[in-house]
């Protein structure tokens, strides 16, 4: 009697338990599941290529998310990072522009106007940071600022129209893969082997994009930071409670400043990747929204708005989630207009099992 | 011998000017464009100040009632375009299905204000029962109306609607030709080149019927107090006996049901109905709900101040575009208004309550 009890204790331990880790991951697996239909209803959705093209596509929300994620695990919130992205890619574009065409080597031009770049995306991010941290302005109306100033500075430096005339490298550099295989012939890392004609081009397998090797290195980065480290810990620990955080001895000033300071920084790096992706200097659109579907993977990944919940790995499964999700959709032949409203449907999924399952997290 | 008094009324003086400083920056944006822009100065700059600010008027209400909640709506842009949308199908529908252009319009637009307050439920719903923080709801409610409207209209602004729409919302209330005719909302026959006024422009005046309305309820209406209740405190508004979640399904649905007025507005002065045809104004909305005094964390702000800042927000952007400056310049100086309104209210805490 007591024996069975037990063992049927034990097997509603393990049934509920299983749940969990299922509710735990369900973005996981909700991923997994959405690979598995669009492998059936697109043809060509499941190919490295594919795979490879959908990665590369990410890489900057990969990185606003990333920057999101830091912001929110603090309880607050980024709303100028798509802007800022898109003053550091139109910034970093124009001294390219400006010094390819004074007749510099390539190399130069690239290195400076990126170098400038990242450079500019930490302004905003430290005012931001000393108006949040300072001066106790709520992060939303203090990012809400940034994106205006940021976007209309933009606006003011490209008049409007993207900056082209880049270096021709830069697309080569973006674009570039680590591997490139000639099925039965040969193989190089980094160019194209030797003697490929252009019309044989189609035949190259091409692995390891370097958007990928530059995501993969940079979220590592981030995800150890934040998981191992004390400059983590005390980011976890004010989204907590920022009053214990303060007794604990934590300067909870500084580290807001250098989170709203990171996360513009991220937000700038990932502008200059988008040029090198694109081979021009790309403004943010007015209704892009690049910050809210950053923070929508944000909290698809498990991350609470009210902040001390969130992890890196999380985030990245929600962006790759929104991003599968469109790319399947319109391999599938679903007209676009659907996509929105699944991410819609797949946001509010998110934070309807977050409030079901509270237990879980 | 410094003079106590003089000391106390100085600084009463600048009490009472901080408490207005919105007023008196509309005061100074207004004169400084006065100056350095010709033709700025004139009636019809200023109805068209009003013209087109109905949206951002309309939108910033919408948002006041669910910040004072203590929440966020994101959502009411692409509702105002789903309206937009909405509305201008269904009075073609109806215009093409036999009825007069008139009734078709009438009936268009209020189906239209039915069907515009299912998103606001849907987020009510998610924030109130389902305790889903205000913007991730309102965020994933913005994906929806988009890709419905989108949906609806394939990628082509919906057209053809009868002529009317376009009389209605471009025409004038007073028509006035000096020493001959007055006329309420039909335009006189009017001969070559003689002068007449068109003043206060239609979609002007249904926009204030509404916004008067919803101003007056929040002041002095029970759902009104609630509405400050809940934004207060929750649990104070719980335990005093408010039925916290209706209320917030009804706030939702109220901030929905202007956008929704937005989007038939839009319709009746552009024509057309667009899908994105609220998404400059969404943050636009948030921006002047700020200036206007209200507080994200709730509890606090009036659809006075909101107009206010709206104000401020419409009068920068056609005092630049009479100036012939890009409107880029906008998105600068509304970026530093926000932060400076912010900052006010931090180093003057005594200035955010507003005198009671």
């Amino acid at each position: 009697m007591n024996s069975t009890n037990a063992a049927s204790l034990e097997f509603r331990n393990r049934r509920s338990r299983a749940l969990g880790v299922f509710a735990k991951n369900w973005a996981l697996f909700f991923l997994l599941f959405l690979v598995g239909v669009f492998s059936f209803t697109g043809r060509g959705f499941f190919s490295v290529n594919n795979f490879q093209n959908i990665i590369h596509l990410s890489t900057i929300f990969l990185l606003l998310s990333a920057a999101e994620t830091y912001v929110i695990i603090t309880g607050g919130i980024d709303l100028s990072v798509g802007f800022v992205m898109g003053l550091s890619s139109v910034l970093s574009a124009k001294v390219m522009q400006v010094i390819h065409a004074s007749g510099a080597p390539q190399p130069t031009s690239i290195l400076i106007g990126s170098l400038v770049g990242i450079g500019i995306g930490l302004v905003p991010g430290i005012i931001s940071g000393l108006l949040i941290a300072r001066f106790k302005v709520p992060p939303f109306i203090a990012t809400l600022g940034m994106w205006g100033i940021t976007n209309g500075i933009t606006l003011r430096i490209c008049q409007g129209f993207p900056v082209s005339f880049l270096p021709s490298k830069l697309t080569e550099i973006g674009n570039g893969f680590l591997i490139y295989i000639w099925p039965g012939k040969s193989f190089s890392f980094f160019h194209k082997p030797f003697g490929v004609q252009n019309a044989q081009i189609r035949e190259l397998v091409r692995i390891f994009p370097y958007s990928l090797v530059f995501s993969l290195i940079v979220l590592f980065l981030l995800w150890h930071v934040l998981k191992n480290t004390k400059f983590g810990q005390h980011t976890y620990a004010i989204g907590g409670s920022m009053d214990a955080s303060v007794r604990a001895g934590i300067d909870a000033r500084r580290h807001l400043l250098m989170v709203y300071t990171l996360s513009s920084f991220l937000a700038g790096l990932a502008g200059v990747f988008n040029v090198f992706q694109t081979g021009i200097g790309n403004f943010t659109p007015f209704n892009a929204m690049y910050e809210l579907f950053a923070i929508a993977g944000v909290v698809i990944g498990g991350a609470s708005l009210m902040g001390g919940k969130g992890s890196i790995l999380g985030s990245c499964v929600g962006v790759v989630l929104i991003r599968l999700l469109e790319n399947g959709l319109s391999i599938s032949g679903v007209e676009p207009f659907f996509r929105f409203i699944a991410v819609g449907l797949i946001l509010i999924m998110a934070v309807v099992i977050d409030q079901l399952f509270p237990e879980l997290f | 011998m410094v003079n106590t008094t003089d000391i106390k009324s100085t600084k009463r003086l600048l009490l009472f000017l901080g408490r207005r400083w919105a007023l008196l920056f509309l005061l100074f944006e207004a004169i400084l464009f006065s100056v350095i822009a010709r033709g700025f100065f004139t009636v019809n700059v200023a109805q068209i100040i009003f013209f087109y600010g109905t949206s951002i008027f309309l939108l910033g209400t919408a948002e006041t009632f669910v910040i004072i909640t203590g929440g966020i709506d994101l959502s009411v842009g692409f509702v105002m375009g789903f309206a937009s949308i909405v509305s201008a199908k269904l009075i073609v529908f109806l215009n093409n299905s036999g009825l007069s252009p008139g009734l078709s319009i009438v009936a268009g637009v209020l189906i239209t204000f039915a069907i515009g307050l299912i998103p606001g439920y849907v987020n009510g719903t998610l924030v109130a029962r389902l305790k889903v923080p205000p913007f991730i709801a309102t965020f994933s409610m913005l994906a929806i109306t988009h890709g419905t409207s989108e949906l609806l209209i394939r990628g082509v602004p919906a057209t053809n609607l009868p002529y009317l729409a376009n009389a209605i919302g471009n025409g004038y209330f007073i028509y006035y030709v000096p020493g001959r005719v007055i006329s309420l909302f039909v335009k006189p026959v009017i001969e070559r080149g003689e002068y007449f006024l068109e003043l206060i422009p239609n979609v002007v005046v249904f926009t204030f019927i509404f916004i008067l309305i919803f101003a007056f309820i929040l002041r002095w209406s029970k759902f009104g107090q609630h509405t400050y209740a809940v934004g207060g405190s929750v649990d104070a508004a719980v335990r005093a006996g408010i039925n916290v979640r209706k209320h917030l399904v009804k706030t939702y649905m109220l901030s929905s049901f202007f956008a929704t007025i937005s989007g038939t507005i839009y319709v009746l002065q552009y024509v057309t109905g667009k899908a994105d045809a609220g998404a400059p104004f969404l943050l636009d909305a948030i921006v002047a709900v700020v200036i206007g005094g209200a507080s994200l964390y709730g509890g606090i702000g009036t659809v006075g101040g909101t107009l206010l800042g709206c104000l401020i927000l419409s009068v920068l952007e056609t005092g630049l575009r009479v100036m012939g400056v890009p409107t880029f310049d906008k998105y600068i100086a509304v970026g530093v208004i926000l932060i400076f309104a912010v900052l006010i209210d931090q180093f003057f805490p005594e200035l955010t309550h507003k005198g009671d």
